[in-house]
């Protein structure tokens, strides 16, 4: 059977449809003006994968551990685990042995006051899109906090046992986290001598930020494997944390040099993540 | 009914779209299974599918896949509106040239959808590879469907 070519209403129909698109993707684009109808979705999502995952993974699990003698010690492997991935996080703030920060004077400060060390939460990762995080500009996750307290965390700091991952952006039930190598977000660094100051954008990359200078107005030699660290100017970030290594340096041109920052920490390395404010 | 269907089907092929890309993206390879598997229920269709249909459709998929709004809207649009002007010559055309519509019409779709997405690390690599690859499997899959139907229920 023949199909009947578009008419020309149907056409300009299409024509309105392909331009009302355009606007909602550059409000999109440029305004986030839909976060959070995505917000609710993506809620929503991770509510009914998490409840199904209960009803028939978890059963199943459950049923097969039953079978087993060895119920128990699954149980107590499970327990340790979940306090061996919480300590870690406790021993970001409190160890001294730790590698995170240069200047080790600064950890007495989160853990010497009462205040600060309340507002340090646990929280788990709910949604994370590992071909996004491979492939795509925009690098986020969605962690739920685990806190009774009903607190604003935006603007919050996350990190997991090896460092600083990114920050909380929208802060609902299950809290949206705009990780160091989105392209849209900033990290201002420093060199251990304090004589460099640069502000690292992510690069859409895994586990790499780039920073760029003018060599005319700054002329500080970088090199390969030299460390940065928060210059804590941003405000949202503590000063002195280290966060990565010069991977690659690029002359784009004689005004432009480019420096590649390799992370010392990925969000693909657990699941249990700390929040704090500073 | 059947646009429950359609739904499902798309949050189906959507999902296997997202667990295929981890593994092809290494390979500088986008296979965008939920835009062909859309083009070919246009293209199947007995009657045109309307605008209203096609936006909806997109603006779903931009939900379930997580990217900006708006973007599978417009493209979903564009190829029904495509498919639907030449519904009637497509009859006239070979399957090599129908297929090198579809191959080009993805290859459009990954070139135009990393624009907007991936802009900051664009690669002509990725959209090359994609596009060869794209024509290819559209070629491979009319080869299949012509001489061996068994394997394949209805041909192209």
């Amino acid at each position: 059977m023949a199909r009947i070519s578009p008419t020309r209403g149907q056409k300009l129909a299409f024509l309105i449809y392909i331009l009302i698109g355009t606007c909602v993707l550059y409000l999109d684009i440029t305004s986030n003006s839909f976060q959070s109808v995505k917000n609710g979705f993506k809620s929503f999502k991770i509510s009914s994968s998490y409840l199904l995952n209960q009803i028939t993974v978890e059963q199943y699990k459950n049923l097969k551990n039953r079978s087993k003698s060895k119920k128990s010690l699954i149980e107590e492997n499970e327990a340790l685990k979940e306090a061996l991935d919480l300590s870690y996080l406790n021993n970001y703030l409190i160890t001294k042995e730790n590698n995170f920060y240069k200047d080790y004077d600064i950890i007495k400060y989160p853990s010497r006051s009462e205040n600060n060390r309340s507002e340090f939460k646990i929280a788990q990762l709910r949604s994370f899109d590992p071909n996004t995080y491979n492939c795509c500009d925009r690098h986020r996750i969605f962690i739920e906090i685990l806190s009774d307290d009903e607190e604003n965390f935006n603007e919050s700091m996350v990190f997991n046992s090896s460092g600083i991952i990114g920050q909380i952006i929208h802060s609902q039930k299950y809290s949206e986290v705009m990780l160091l190598t989105d392209i849209s977000h900033y990290i201002p660094l420093k060199s251990i001598t304090n004589d460099f100051f640069c502000n690292a954008r992510g690069s859409g990359r895994s586990e790499i930020v780039i920073c760029t200078y003018n060599p005319l107005v700054d002329s500080k030699k970088i090199t390969v494997g030299q460390i940065f660290y928060s210059s804590g100017l941003g405000g949202i970030y503590p000063r002195d944390i280290e966060i990565g290594e010069v991977n690659k340096v690029i002359q784009i041109d004689p005004t432009t040099v480019s420096l590649e920052i390799k992370l010392l920490a990925s969000p693909l390395e657990g699941d249990i993540f700390g929040v704090i404010r500073y | 009914m059947k646009y429950i269907k359609i739904v499902l089907s798309l949050i189906l092929i959507n999902l296997i779209d997202q667990k295929m890309a981890g593994i092809t993206y290494n390979y500088f390879l986008i296979f965008p299974i939920t835009f062909l598997s859309y083009s070919f229920y246009v293209y199947r269709s007995n009657s045109s599918v309307s605008p209203s249909e096609a936006f909806l459709l997109g603006l779903f998929v931009d939900l379930i896949s997580e990217t900006f709004l708006g973007l599978n809207a417009i493209f979903f649009c564009l190829i029904t509106y495509l498919i639907n002007i030449y519904s009637n010559a497509f009859k006239l055309f070979s399957y090599l040239q129908i297929c090198i519509f579809f191959g080009l019409s993805s290859a459009a779709y990954v070139g135009f959808s990393q624009m907007i997405i991936n802009i900051w690390n664009f690669s002509y690599v990725t959209l090359f590879v994609s596009s060869f690859f794209n024509i290819i499997l559209c070629i491979l899959i009319a080869i299949i469907s012509a001489y061996l139907p068994y394997f394949v229920k209805q041909r192209l």
